[in-house]
């Protein structure tokens, strides 16, 4: 065996406080290492170089880097060693930042640590087995949960790109959340006109199959190999065959009685802002007219952060589209009732968008007014709702008897999140909201491949944002069409057929249905398309038959012998 | 990098341009991210590494396009490679002729707080690893010769000249990015006068690890004990001609406070501000998590920031009070907003593309047509469409190259039925 070992400075990162050249120096002594060396940043071009050209010129054939933890660059050193001629899975990471340097202050803890850990890493890729990964044809369609906007924009692009789509929506009718719209903001565009530009492109389209009235009952396989049983209202069921899976279940408004001191349901002229919206509306009830009772309002008062940024109702975040909604509604108010009074309750102004600042400004200058502060409540005087609230720009309480409060209630996540997150087996954040594979550059993926995520079901965004994340969530989907194939990890379970007793105990462990008994041999067999290598199976076998390539029982306690021991 | 990756891996060519020396942008000379507190580097070389040894991707850097030609579907492009002076095939990246090199210039990687040699390389991982010699100023390369002494690889080639190259594309994707708010322009808060005034963008190196001064807050050589943060600087300012929210700086400022409180714990740090706006996902939780470890906030306006004997004065208005407020300070941070990059006005040029009163490119609609041009078959993505942060970025990043992908599927699907 001849292995080299790289120990990464990661600049100050580690060397700072790893004594690299030590820690390089003592690896470079141990049975097997042929070369050891210690270098600036490993992840650069002349880091992976270095190990290339020492794996041609010394015959490696395995090699350890010890540096950041293995989710940030462990594809980088599998290609670059792979190029070299080595077996990638024939490379082993020593994580000595997050693990080592930076909970470390003392520098001789840390460089004994360091030292430990790559002599762990050196015992378990002596045990390593070169693995070949496997590739599976992808099926040519993709899911997109959700037929509001997010959904019907993914369909589009996936169908653009030459795949077939299923769209499936719970409702009866495609749109979403934004059938319940009147306006946009900043650019006061009919929403409706938005649907129905949409609803038009999606006719012209072949193969999109639209499935309303339609939920997803079950989902099994893997990225381009997915089974999806869809049912229908009528209780009719359906499996379909599927590449790739788009999640864009949009949003539910914050249910404003469980702010009881607003007196939402029990004063009529007190809105949410969605219910102002329909009334906004020409094809509304009123053909676009403000009335309450019957009468155009006077004095109105928009109350914002409704369930959003209220810690009291659960909900800590901001929902990121309420301000702007409410200058939007203020902006047709003034338009349909130049005389009336209007004031908008706020905490921060967020008008981040773009010309979201000069809408803002606009709606301040047509005579709008802005209050700082919060609300403590309403109660009833008459038929007026009088609005008690404190203006923290001067201190002071002051009153509002108003004919029309509008509440901005913020976005929650869909009711049926938490059922679908089951469902696929992704997951929700804190907030209820589907998480996403990296917060920052990964928006709209999730940790499991195949399954994206797009617009509000990813957390609360305006439209704009959303159509992004669809275009988005749409290329992410369409990218394994397009190459017809996709990798399977060869890290998955294997059993060792003459050591299985047969006791099945494994079995049920599996999250993923991916061991089957061989009820004529008596044995446990592993489906290694559907196996995600979680090891779960591996630590309930008794008699050690089913271990998991890579991470066997013997490397495992060779490492913590050493990790221990020292 | 997001838009080529995507493009490159959904199985189309991609020609990527960047006029600087190496891949990566703004991104990696930021000291932490948020509100995840990533390192930019760990999380952005990954994207570099694959952006650069893409099959499907040619890269070419320290190169600027210079004319377009045709429509969707077949643009010709002709693309200026400025001189290196350096072979890339060549150069193995190994240093010995910045080391040699006897012209120190002011190091723009850390925003002229630091020095490097005329002959240099932005950063260890820079992307392609290549060192670049710099005779864009008068203060650069003497011509002395010395490195080509020292070049092991014979790679030094003091009479390059530029060179032009053509490519048909079939679609085009502009993600040219944005340049930071020049704060000598608000004379009043003393940047460029008092050393002790930085910008968010100066704070970031200042906390990096790579930065120079290895990540200590450092001012004078002293850990500052009162630190200010002016927020809005160059945004929502009409008096310098920026109306608009520059939609990061109140996230990027609750970052940088907590940098402060993170290495000083004792220190005192007040953030001035306007409107707190921490709209994204887990940003309302990061302020508070940030206001909780000890950073106050005050709501108001700073007429200005005067000397007083080695301490600064930050005069300001508390509007929740309603009183004028003086605050000391030995370190104060001008949360600076973000400009069009200076690049933009010649680039809408050569694509015969618009830029909005804001200076930002014009998008055929604000709501549903973000990430298109007014011209079929050219995208924008991210901060030349305007102000964004890094993951509303990344997603505009995949949604230009799906537009770009489904267009080019899509013509090409009608020239064979043609």
């Amino acid at each position: 065996m001849r292995i080299g070992v790289y120990v990464c400075h990661c600049g100050r990162n580690i060397a700072g406080t790893v004594n690299v050249a030590e820690v390089a120096e003592y690896a470079g002594k141990i049975p097997n290492v042929v070369i050891a060396r210690d270098y600036r940043y490993v992840c650069s071009d002349p880091g992976q170089d270095l190990i290339k050209n020492d794996i041609a010129k010394l015959q490696l054939d395995r090699v350890v880097i010890a540096s950041c933890t293995p989710t940030m660059h462990q594809a980088t050193f599998m290609n670059n060693v792979q190029k070299a001629g080595l077996n990638p899975y024939c490379l082993e990471r020593a994580n000595i930042r997050e693990q080592c340097s930076w909970v470390h202050a003392d520098m001789n803890v840390a460089t004994a640590k360091a030292k430990s850990l790559i002599t762990a890493a050196l015992a378990r890729v002596s045990l390593s087995n070169a693995l070949v990964a496997s590739e599976v044809q992808v099926t040519p369609a993709a899911l997109v949960i959700g037929g509001g906007i997010s959904g019907i924009q993914a369909a589009l692009d996936i169908s653009n790109s030459g795949f077939k789509v299923y769209l499936v929506e719970k409702e009866d009718k495609l749109g979403g959340n934004l059938l319940r719209l009147n306006k946009t903001f900043p650019t006061m565009e009919s929403v409706p006109g938005i649907i129905n530009a949409k609803l038009e492109q999606l006719k012209d389209i072949p193969n999109i199959e639209v499935l309303t009235g339609t939920e997803v009952s079950s989902v099994s396989g893997y990225i381009g190999n997915f089974k999806v049983k869809v049912k229908q209202k009528a209780g009719e069921e359906s499996e379909l065959e599927i590449g790739t899976i788009i999640v864009a279940t949009g949003f539910e408004a914050f249910d404003a009685k469980l702010k009881p001191e607003l007196g939402y349901g029990a004063y009529p002229n007190v809105l949410t802002a969605l219910e102002l919206e329909q009334m906004a509306s020409l094809s509304g009830p009123t053909g676009g007219k403000i009335l309450i009772g019957g009468k155009e309002p006077k004095n109105i008062v928009l109350i914002q952060c409704v369930g959003s940024r209220d810690k009291t109702v659960g909900v800590e975040y901001c929902s990121r589209v309420c301000c702007m909604f409410t200058a939007k509604q203020a902006a047709y108010l003034r338009e349909a009732l130049p005389d009336a009074k209007i004031t908008i309750c706020y905490i921060d102004v967020r008008a981040f968008g773009k010309g979201h600042e000069q809408f803002h400004e606009r709606v301040q200058r047509s005579g709008v007014v802005y209050r700082r502060g919060a609300v403590s409540e309403i109660y009833k005087k008459g038929d007026k709702a009088v609005v008690r609230a404190e203006d923290s720009l001067i201190g002071e309480i002051y009153e509002e008897e108003a004919d029309l409060v509008v509440l901005a209630t913020g976005l929650r996540p869909s009711p049926t999140a938490a059922e679908i997150a089951k469902t696929l087996n992704i997951s929700l954040g804190a907030d209820g909201f589907f998480l996403e594979a990296h917060p920052k550059l990964g928006p709209v993926e999730t940790t499991t491949d195949g399954i994206y995520i797009a617009g509000c079901a990813a957390g609360p965004k305006d439209i704009t944002d959303s159509i992004s994340q669809a275009h988005a969530a749409a290329i992410k989907a369409s990218i394994p069409m397009f190459r017809g194939m996709v990798k399977r990890e060869p890290l998955v379970a294997q059993i060792d057929e003459g050591v299985c007793a047969g006791c099945r105990l494994c079995e049920n462990i599996c999250e993923y249905g991916a061991l089957v008994f061989d009820d004529e041999r008596k044995v446990m067999t592993v489906n290694q398309a559907l196996c995600r290598g979680c090891g779960a199976c591996s630590g309930t076998c008794p008699s050690g038959a089913n271990q998991l390539r890579n991470t066997a029982k013997r490397q495992i306690f060779e490492m913590i012998d050493i990790l221990v021991g020292s | 990098m997001q838009a080529a990756l995507d493009v490159a891996n959904a199985g189309f060519q991609v020609v990527l341009v960047e006029k600087n020396p190496t891949l990566g942008g703004h991104m990696l000379q930021y000291s932490e991210v948020f509100p995840t507190l990533d390192c930019p580097q760990c999380i952005g070389t990954p994207k570099m590494v694959e952006s650069g040894s893409h099959p499907n991707i040619e890269l070419m850097t320290y190169s600027e396009v210079m004319e377009v030609t045709g429509e969707a579907g077949n643009f010709k492009v002709r693309i200026k490679k400025k001189p290196r002076y350096i072979d890339a095939s060549k150069c193995t990246g190994c240093g010995e002729c910045a080391r040699v090199c006897p012209v120190v210039m002011k190091n723009e990687w850390d925003l002229g707080k630091s020095e490097r040699k005329a002959t240099y390389i932005p950063f260890a991982q820079a992307v392609p690893a290549v060192y670049t010699i710099d005779k864009t100023e008068k203060t650069g390369c003497i011509e002395c010769f010395k490195c080509v002494e020292v070049c092991d690889a014979r790679a030094i080639r003091h009479k390059q000249k530029e060179t032009y190259e053509e490519r048909n594309v079939g679609a085009i994707i502009v993600a040219s990015g944005f340049d930071i708010f020049d704060a000598g322009l608000k004379p009043e808060l003393g940047y460029g006068v008092y050393p002790n005034v930085i910008t968010g963008f100066d704070m970031e190196r200042l906390d990096q690890a790579g930065g120079p001064t290895a990540g200590k807050i450092l001012i004078n050589g002293k850990e500052p004990k009162n630190v200010v943060f002016i927020q809005c600087v160059g945004s929502r300012d009409k008096t310098v001609n920026v109306e608009y929210c520059s939609r990061v700086c109140c996230m990027y400022t609750a970052k940088q406070a907590w940098y402060v409180k993170h290495k000083i714990p004792d220190a005192r740090v007040t953030v001035c501000y306007i409107d707190i706006r921490s709209y994204g996902k887990g940003y309302e939780e990061f302020l508070e998590r940030v206001q909780r470890e000890g950073v106050v906030y005050r709501r108001g306006v700073v007429s200005e920031i005067y000397k007083n004997g080695d301490k600064l004065v930050v005069k300001a208005e508390d509007t929740l009070m309603g009183e004028v407020y003086e605050e000391n300070a030995d370190l104060v941070v001008l949360a600076t907003g973000l400009r069009p990059a200076w690049t933009m006005s010649q680039l809408a040029k050569t694509l015969g593309l618009a830029v909005g009163e804001d200076g930002f490119f014009v998008e055929t609609n604000l709501k549903t047509g973000a990430v298109e041009s007014p011209i079929n078959g050219i995208y924008i993505a991210g901060c030349c469409q305007g102000p964004k942060d890094i993951p509303d970025s990344v997603a505009q990043g995949s949604a230009a190259a799906s537009m770009a992908c489904t267009l080019v599927t899509r013509l090409s699907r009608e020239a064979v039925l043609k």
